[in-house]
């Protein structure tokens, strides 16, 4: 079976109707995904402004991780929950959009140069934490964050304009 | 009344009829362009808020004052909050006449005159004041009223949109 006839599948289960049908179905599901999306966003700046060695600086790095972590993944489950309801609206007409693919590559990207982050220089985080200048592979891991959820976000917002009219 | 509103109008017609009310208008992607920046300032502005407000509902980053929590992310909160006035402010240029007229849009603007009102005023004595002098309930009232107000301001906003 080829995604193609999978997303049209999709499209015309009775799930996917009533979602696209629904007036108040996917304003409400985007407004929770957009709302979520501010708090990752804030929280994943200040960590990475962190990790930069930009704002507060005299906490340990360890603390701010620690303590913005659980909220960063629990709106990030969040965002991929909404996310795919709002993928489920419209399959066929998102997996058309070249801004959607785009978003899916750096959203991969993202999640892996966070699991690399924490499988390496992240592990020693006590041994640096308190460096008035963070390791530059540090850095590094925080400025593609920066980078990659910025033009998530970007190409998030494109997508809304690229869609074909209902 | 009427005068005030006569007022108001006025200054939408003279936005929309500006430079940059025409160039944000006509272009294609330069809405979009603008609006990008406002939603990222929007995404720092909502940590820096939320991140000072979770520490005086005693939530998170407990360790240390108030007053040093604020203080550090005062920059960011400030500089976010410029940038999401002057995006915000040629956002509404494009379109100022109509903006006149939409519910939700005056409604975000009575939030975000009163959200900055009391975030630079009240808030910002709770925030930065020392810690014995404000009682824990009135710090957690501060947090509750600071949240209720900016997020009035992002959901208004969001209505622009569907309403």
């Amino acid at each position: 079976m080829s995604i193609h006839t999978f997303l049209e599948w999709l499209g015309g289960t009775s799930f996917s109707l009533g979602l696209r049908d629904s007036t108040y179905a996917e304003p409400i599901v985007e407004t929770l995904h957009v709302l979520t999306l501010t708090v990752f966003l804030g929280f994943a700046i200040l960590l990475d402004l962190r990790l930069l060695g930009v704002s507060m600086r005299k906490r340990p790095a360890s603390e701010v991780l620690d303590q913005l972590n659980p909220w960063l993944i629990g709106s990030l489950i969040v965002l991929n929950v909404t996310g795919v309801l709002l993928f489920c609206g419209d399959p066929v007409a998102f997996y058309n959009s070249i801004f959607f693919k785009v978003k899916m590559w750096m959203l991969l990207a993202a999640v892996l140069n966070v699991l690399l982050f924490n499988a390496t220089v992240g592990r020693k985080i006590k041994q640096w934490e308190m460096d008035y200048s963070t390791p530059g592979r540090v850095k590094a891991a925080a400025i593609v964050s920066l980078v990659l959820w910025i033009a998530i976000i970007a190409t998030g917002r494109a997508i809304a304009y690229s869609l074909p009219p209902p | 009344m009427s005068g005030i509103s006569e007022t108001v109008m006025s200054f939408c017609q003279w936005a929309s009829n500006s430079s940059f009310g025409h160039g944000v208008r006509n272009s294609a992607w330069l809405f979009p362009f603008v609006e990008i920046f406002h939603l990222l300032a929007l995404g720092l502005l909502g940590g820096t808020v939320l991140i000072v407000n979770l520490r005086l509902l005693g939530v998170r980053f407990q360790k240390g004052p108030v007053s040093e929590l604020a203080r550090d992310v005062q920059p960011l909160m400030v500089g976010s909050l410029v940038v999401i006035l002057v995006s915000g402010f040629f956002l509404f240029s494009s379109e100022a006449v109509k903006m006149f007229g939409n519910g939700p849009f005056r409604i975000k603007m009575i939030f975000l005159v009163l959200a900055m009102l009391y975030t630079f005023t009240v808030y910002r004595k709770v925030t930065m004041s020392d810690e014995s002098e404000i009682s824990p309930a009135f710090r957690k009232l501060a947090a509750v009223l600071s949240l209720v107000l900016w997020f009035g301001v992002g959901l208004a906003g969001r209505a622009i949109g569907i309403i």
